[in-house]
């Protein structure tokens, strides 16, 4: 983690001093803040038996994350390389490295689809409130597809295996089920408002505090009553999907 | 209460309704649709059936119901009376629901309590082991609990557990048993979903007579770890209470089978006292009529000189004998209020006491032959020589009543660590096993003897008293068909 720090404090200052070009800040970025969030996730799950070492699948994540941010800002069609980021995390599911996170072969079909459910619910909510309540269009272009690409392959894993798989868990395995999922799901929420790459419109962010908030919360539930995070990976992404299909007017 | 039929229609009812509701609604409008409480149906449903859960649940779905013509309202019109009510109406909702719910699961909760405590009580009213009325407990808890269940209940010195092992010193029911307070687990290990143990003491007045564990995969919130808390109290106190019904139980049937043998014991004692009557009387009528009839012959006729003696001599043996079982009498008497027979201690010597009583039983004339085996190391007892003469008698007496003709009884005494051992043995019938415990009994004789010589059942009853009443001791052994010894000892002169 240290290391991640300074490598996106140098690179601040190397752009701050124009030695690289401001798009490179966002690359690292995405890569420090995600990655970060995944490591410290694999560094729990690590810890629990059977034990392994970390470092090398973190590493592997990070340049994932960083080539496909690369990749992106360079055309946004190498966005489809984000998609190698859950391949890797399914090889390791596989290899029963996530167990401890709630990611465990095999998947939960019942949950998974409970998890569609309530993606689709809160989604198509969304949508319809954005569309009826602030008349925002709801668009598909490449740069949707962009966006689901970066959420399927760093947002919804970085969140869902951080806040949920490895925070909630710990948590819900210490304190009772209220106080688990309301830290997580608050400090999920800070997390999103502190996110440079989502829509900054007031309505958007005060809509998307109640349906995170939201999304949370379920989630944590998901997982509690199946015992599985994938359901809450499908629900995020369903749920996220919609979101990046609102364009203000 | 409403069932999963009546509330599924309530909410589809409530679905349409809310369907008019957001048709009917005109988010421009100045004044809020009266249909916007229609909203509040499914809310109560869903608190009244599915508790917090649904409380909460339909409360949000109304809000996000109401959500998109609320916004648009406010943005129309801004903040006025219609927006308002409908804010407010949403905000009542939004409270209402949890609520409702709320106290809906927790009255659903006390009434669970409630008869978890009456299946308690009614399980531990069964007449049943402790181990097998653990067992029941422990199924009827995980039932009602949902919970993996083990009970641990101290029964004197040791364990009884059902449900799982006994419990570690170092486990969470160990600690619960040391500490006598409750031990809370949030996970017990590492499976998918967390495990949560409580182990909470069964206390009576204070002492931990056990202790109770619940584990669950999931949820065991605190509200619920305060009813377990509670419930593990009842359980204790049920427990003893189920203990002490049990002893009483225990006590009611002791006191039921001693009664029963205190009255066996009473009616053989009364049967053995009616033929005693009739024995006694028949004994005493024996020498009375040799009496009657001996004196009225020597006041009516005349007889030769030798003729009178011999008369005479019977007449004093009658007499001896009357006065012998007259005394038994009375001694029994004195034994019943359970005093010991008057002794007169003297220094008595064995060998000539044997020999008296010989000859005063009959002497040589008799069919069976008496031998005398007393050594020279024998001096003397330490004994009243009445008590001493009317023991021999009575030993050398039944001896001969029940030896066959022609054959032998031995009178042996020897001397033993500051003792006198005498002992009686006939080649008679013996005596039956399941009698011998019983000839030392008052009234007591033997069913073989019953019939086939007088006596009265009062005179090893005597001997044993009497002996005893010298610090001696008295024994007899037996065998069917080859004889009897009946040994007694006496405190030697010192």
């Amino acid at each position: 983690m240290a290391t991640l720090v300074a490598a996106l404090a140098v690179c601040a200052a190397l752009v701050h001093s124009h030695w690289l070009p401001p798009s490179s800040l966002r690359v690292v970025t995405v890569a420090v803040v995600h990655g970060g969030l995944l490591t410290i996730a694999f560094g729990w799950a690590a810890t629990s038996p059977p034990q392994w070492r970390p470092l090398g699948p973190s590493v592997i994540i990070i340049l994932v994350l960083a080539g496909a941010a690369a990749g992106a800002r360079w055309d946004p069609r190498a966005a489809i390389f984000y998609l190698a980021s859950p391949l890797w995390l399914t090889f390791m599911t596989i290899n029963g490295r996530l167990d401890a996170l709630g990611l465990r072969w095999p998947i939960p079909v019942g949950g998974s689809l409970l998890g569609l459910a309530a993606g689709l619910t809160l989604g198509g909510h969304m949508l319809l409130a954005a569309a009826v309540t602030f008349g925002h269009r709801v668009t598909t272009d490449s740069l949707v597809l962009t966006a689901i690409a970066y959420d399927a392959g760093a947002n919804v894993p970085s969140s869902e295996l951080f806040f949920r798989g490895a925070l909630f868990n710990r948590l819900q395995r210490r304190w009772s089920f209220a106080a688990a999922a309301t830290i997580a799901t608050a400090m999920g929420l800070l997390r999103y408002l502190l996110d440079p790459l989502l829509p900054r419109a007031p309505e958007v962010i005060v809509g998307m505090l109640v349906y995170v908030t939201l999304l949370g919360v379920i989630n944590a539930w998901l997982l509690w009553w199946s015992g599985s995070l994938l359901p809450g990976l499908v629900a995020s992404l369903v749920f996220f999907a919609a979101y990046r299909m609102v364009t203000a007017v | 209460m409403i069932g999963r039929r009546q509330t599924t229609g309530l909410l589809v009812l409530g679905a349409c309704v809310i369907a008019i509701a957001g048709l009917a609604a005109d988010a421009t409008a100045q004044a809020a649709s009266p249909w916007r409480h229609a909203y509040a149906l499914p809310v109560v449903v869903g608190a009244l059936t599915l508790g917090l859960i649904g409380g909460t649940v339909t409360a949000l779905a109304s809000l996000m119901a109401q959500a998109p013509t609320l916004f648009i309202r406010v943005e129309a019109v801004g903040l006025g009376a219609g927006a308002v009510d409908e804010l407010v109406s949403t905000a009542v909702l939004l409270i209402l629901g949890p609520l409702l719910g709320s106290r809906v699961t927790e009255a659903r909760r006390q009434s669970e309590r409630y008869a978890t405590i009456l299946a308690i009580q009614e399980a531990l009213g069964d007449e049943r082991p402790l181990p097998e009325l653990l067992e029941a407990l422990c199924r009827l808890l995980g039932d009602r609990l949902a919970a993996t269940v083990t009970l641990a209940v101290r029964d004197g010195d040791r364990w009884i557990v059902a449900g799982a092992d006994a419990p570690a010193g170092d486990s969470a029911a160990g600690c619960a048993i040391v500490t006598a307070g409750a031990v809370f687990v949030p996970d017990t290990g590492h499976e998918a979903r967390p495990r949560r143990r409580l182990s909470t003491p069964l206390s009576v007045r204070g002492e931990t007579v056990g202790v109770l564990t619940v584990e669950r995969s999931g949820e065991l919130t605190a509200a619920e770890r305060r009813a377990l808390v509670g419930l593990a109290l009842h359980i204790g106190a049920a427990l003893e209470n189920a203990r002490l019904a049990a002893r009483q139980r225990r006590f009611a049937d002791e006191l039921a089978e001693k009664v029963r043998a205190a009255t066996d014991r009473l009616a053989t004692l009364d049967r053995a006292k009616s033929a005693f009557v009739a024995m006694a009387s028949h004994e005493l009528r024996t020498p009375l009529t040799a009496l009657v009839g001996y004196s009225e012959l020597l006041a009516t006729r005349t007889f030769s000189s030798d003729e009178v003696r011999r008369q005479a001599e019977i007449m004093r043996r009658q007499t001896r004998r009357l006065a012998a079982i007259i005394d038994d009498f009375l001694d029994l008497s004195r034994l019943e209020r359970g005093e010991a027979p008057p002794l007169r201690l003297a220094d008595v010597a064995v060998g000539p006491a044997l020999t008296a009583a010989v000859e005063l039983l009959g002497g040589p004339q008799r069919a069976t032959r008496v031998i005398i085996d007393c050594g020279p190391e024998v001096t003397g007892v330490r004994a009243d020589p009445h008590a001493l003469e009317r023991i021999l008698m009575n030993l050398l007496s039944n001896a001969l009543k029940y030896s066959p003709a022609h054959s032998a009884v031995t009178m042996r005494a020897h001397a033993a660590s500051g003792k006198v051992v005498i002992s009686v043995e006939d080649a008679g019938r013996g005596i039956a096993p399941d009698a011998l415990p019983r000839v030392f009994e008052p009234y007591f004789r033997a069913p073989e003897a019953v019939g086939r010589a007088p006596g009265s059942g009062l005179g090893l009853a005597m001997v044993k008293a009497l002996v005893e009443a010298h610090h001696g001791g008295v024994s007899i052994e037996s065998t069917v068909g080859i004889g009897t010894r009946v040994t007694l000892q006496l405190p030697a002169v010192p």
